[in-house]
């Protein structure tokens, strides 16, 4: 099934075209890269998926379902889980209220609830609770379970980051930069993570701009560049890929 | 002992008045710069019921505090366009607005002349005029504000407050209806705000624009900065505190030429080294940013 | 009756572009609001009386004693409020609010010493001024118009002419470029402080040759300030000389219209509409997007 669908996306900024007539489909329980130089659109396309911004033309559809211009918390309610590439938590709460904000409530986010302190409101806190511990058991941070998530080091971030998107279980992962500035051993406990979460059924799909990076994680990758779309393939038909190899050669070889 | 009881009671409207605002700028982060304007709105709502209406002031307070979170509303709707300083200097404005209404609209307000005679509440046909026994209404309002405020920050609700204040886009990408949420809390804020405008109009039983400025607005600010962003305790500290010092002054024995400025003057170091400093304040557990 | 207006438009007008210029310009370097910038120029009023009529010292003189002294406050509000925020990473809106809390310290430190009664720099018996197809011009608005026009002109020229213009500008544009090019963004913020500042401490003296002189004369001109900058389009001099002078026809041809003591709430909703739809003003840079 298509989780994901992009269809003819353009968006310019200031006469440069960020986003020049792009598209793709990503099926469900897929790992895909997005993959380009900095300033190839990658980060605009998710913007513009994820409804932060609006396009000038073209459409999305998340499992069928226009979404092209809704409001950004909209779609995340619909199913899109997205990261930030500079990260963005909450700095100064901790990090088991980060994960709580990111887990749904039936009525107990109300103001009624909350005003007039309902049992269910109670109840429903309680679970969730456990379900966000069970979070941060999982990305390993139950230990700073009370700790402002600011005084966590880069590779936690990013590890918070993802438990917060676990706890949205969102049908799509669009994760900007999961490995960016991580040490090996930290990168290679993210990507195992991703692997986790595909064999979970999830669909993700994540933004790289070292196209080395994503040969041995992804299944398909998607090459942009200057806005356009150059290429779509597995790794092997990227790796021989002319146009591509055009690009990214002088900057590093495959 | 007379006059304990007057400080008590203008720290404990203060103490409404800061509690409110500390739920917009404390917990949700919303720089509201023009908090008093509310409490304009409630004052002479209230006043002018009673005076050219003969209606009851409970009636006045509860309708005070409906216009004042419409009012509040209203305010709400910068919020969702304006960040930072931005929306610091629209509120501002929208505080010096209200004020020059009050001041300017004297067919209404009597402008600078006031409003005087302003009749107490009653209860069972008897006048709550003994300072003691407006003490203790007072008192029952800072309670109730101080149960409604806690419990709304107490809550998933209240998470997601601080979750706009810490970074509104992160608040969006979960799924969070921000705008909702500041309408919500600016229309509350300003409801208990308008509260203690009337109280103050039936206590003092005079008003007039001077006890509207923007000025005001910055001290209640203050008394939020100072005691501590998101917290409610020191909410109270922060009124109370801010309140017994021009008393101190007084005491001190300065004449009022001094004493007032003087005030002032302690109260824009405070903001500055708060600032600088310490911008949680004494309690808070978040930085003013 | 038109041109009388016009006249006083000018007149208001070249006061607010001498507020607005130093305004701006600090917004430009520091992109933070220094609202305290209105005491500057309440400051530089007192100065000038307290030299001028206390002190009895030659007008020239006292006026750029004062102006120097303006400057120096300036500079040390910056030194000692702005720089530790700076260093904090502050947001702009502490900014904001510790700028407010200079504002009120020192305002009512004004009146603390001068008490809150009015005084003025007018001296002498009130000349009458010179007519003009039916209006009349006073000695002192043709020496205000004429100030002005000097010290905006002096104040362009220096951006845009001299080796330090260049500086500010480059650290204004682009600040880790300049500082790769070896220049000191410190020194130039406190340059762009003290010029500001004695610009507003100017303002405040001539308009006290036309009116009085009060403890909270700088509320009114900062928040003129701000919106003829916003206006103008923040962090622009042509703005700058744009916005001030709109904002001083604008006040007087519509004076008949709307009665005084509305002005200041006028003032704010033209603020407020334009910090809504249209914050860059009109000629001015864009305002920093959130970037996602």
């Amino acid at each position: 099934m298509t989780m994901l669908q992009v269809q003819n996306l353009r968006k310019e900024f200031d006469g440069i075209k960020a986003v020049d007539d792009i598209s793709f489909t990503i099926d469900e329980n897929s790992i895909v890269a997005l993959v380009g130089s900095n300033g190839s659109g990658k980060t605009t396309a998710f913007n513009l998926i994820s409804g932060f911004m609006k396009p000038d033309e073209g459409k999305i559809f998340l499992a069928g379902k226009d979404i092209t211009f809704l409001n950004p918390f909209r779609i995340a309610r619909l199913g899109i889980g997205r990261t930030f590439q500079n990260i963005r938590l909450f700095p100064q709460i901790s990090i088991l209220d980060n994960v709580m904000l990111g887990l749904s409530y039936e009525t107990g986010e109300r103001f009624s609830a909350a005003l007039l302190q309902t049992k269910r409101m109670k109840r429903e806190e309680a679970d969730n609770v456990k379900k966000a511990e069970e979070l941060l058991d999982f990305v390993g941070l139950s230990e700073k379970r009370d700790s402002p998530a600011e005084n966590l080091s880069h590779g936690q971030r990013k590890l918070l980051e993802l438990a917060r998107i676990l706890a949205l279980e969102p049908k799509i992962f669009l994760l900007d930069e999961p490995i960016a500035g991580l040490f090996p051993e930290a990168k290679r406990t993210m990507l195992g993570l991703i692997q986790a979460l595909k064999k979970k059924g999830r669909t993700i799909l994540f933004i790289e701009h070292d196209l080395n990076s994503v040969m041995d994680a992804a299944e398909k990758i998607i090459v942009l560049n200057y806005g356009k779309k150059i290429a779509e393939g597995t790794p092997q038909e990227i790796g021989q890929n002319k146009e591509v190899l055009k690009v990214y050669l002088g900057k590093e070889s495959l | 002992m007379e006059y304990l009881i007057h400080i008590l009671i203008i720290a404990g409207i203060y103490t409404i008045l800061s509690l409110s605002l500390n739920l917009i700028v404390g917990y949700t982060g919303l720089a509201a710069l023009g908090h008093i304007a509310f409490a304009c709105i409630g004052a002479y709502t209230s006043s002018l019921l009673a005076l050219n209406f003969g209606i009851s002031p409970w009636m006045g307070l509860i309708v005070g505090a409906i216009l004042a979170s419409i009012l509040g509303a209203i305010v709400a709707y910068p919020s969702l366009r304006l960040k930072g300083d931005y929306l610091a200097l629209a509120t501002f404005g929208l505080g010096v607005i209200v004020y020059s209404i009050a001041k300017n609209w004297v067919s209404l307000t009597r402008g600078p002349m006031g409003l005087p005679g302003i009749p107490s509440f009653s209860i069972f046909g008897y006048q709550i005029s003994n300072a003691w026994s407006y003490l203790i209404l007072v008192l029952l309002f800072v309670f109730l504000t101080y149960i409604v405020i806690k419990n709304i920050t107490n809550s998933p609700f209240g998470r997601i407050l601080k979750g706009i204040r810490e970074d509104e886009i992160a608040s969006l990408a979960m799924g969070k209806n921000v705008n909702k949420h500041k309408l919500i809390v600016f229309i509350v804020g300003a409801f208990f705000a308008g509260i203690a405008g009337s109280l103050y109009a039936h206590y003092i039983s005079f008003i007039d624009p001077s006890s509207f400025t923007v000025m005001e607005s910055i001290t209640v600010l203050l008394m939020v900065v100072f005691g501590g962003m998101a917290s409610l305790k020191g909410s109270f500290v922060g009124a109370f505190l801010l309140v017994i010092l021009p008393e101190l002054l007084r005491f001190l024995g300065m004449p009022s030429s001094v004493a007032a400025p003087l005030r002032q003057m302690i109260y824009g170091l405070l903001l500055v080294i708060l600032m600088i400093w310490r911008p949680q304040g004494l309690m808070g557990k978040y930085k003013f940013k | 009756m038109i041109l009388q207006l016009l006249i006083n438009g000018f007149v208001t007008g070249f006061i607010y572009v001498l507020i607005c210029l130093g305004f701006a310009a600090i917004y430009k370097l520091i992109k933070a609001f220094h609202f305290a910038h209105g005491v500057v120029y309440a400051l530089g009023a007192y100065l000038g009386y307290t030299f001028f009529i206390l002190l009895s010292i030659n007008p020239l003189i006292s006026f750029f004693l004062s102006i120097a002294l303006a400057a120096l406050l300036g500079i040390a509000v910056d030194r000692f409020v702005y720089y530790p925020l700076r260093k904090h990473k502050a947001s702009n809106l502490v900014f904001l609010i510790a700028s407010f809390g200079v504002f009120i310290f020192i305002q009512n430190l004004i009146q603390l010493i001068f008490g809150a009664q009015i005084l003025t720099l007018r001296t002498g018996p009130i000349r009458e001024g010179h007519h003009i197809l039916g209006a009349v011009i006073t000695d002192t608005q043709i020496l205000i118009i004429i100030s002005s026009l000097v010290l905006f002109l002096l104040t362009w020229l220096l951006i845009q002419k001299t080796k330090l213009g260049k500086a500010i500008r480059a650290v204004a544009d682009d600040p880790v470029g300049a500082r790769v090019a070896g220049i000191n963004s410190e020194k130039i913020i406190t340059a762009v402080f003290a010029i500001g500042s004695a610009l507003a401490g100017a303002a405040g003296i001539l308009i006290s040759l036309e009116t009085n002189i009060e403890p909270t004369m700088g509320f009114s001109a900062i928040l003129k300030g701000i919106i003829a900058s916003i206006i103008g389009g923040i962090g622009s001099i042509p703005g700058a000389l744009f916005g001030g002078l709109f904002l001083g026809l604008a006040e007087n041809l519509g004076i008949w219209q709307i009665q005084a003591g509305w002005k200041d709430a006028i003032a704010f909703v033209i603020l407020i509409l334009f910090l809504l739809f249209r914050p860059s003003g009109i000629m001015g840079v864009k305002t920093e997007k959130e970037k996602l």
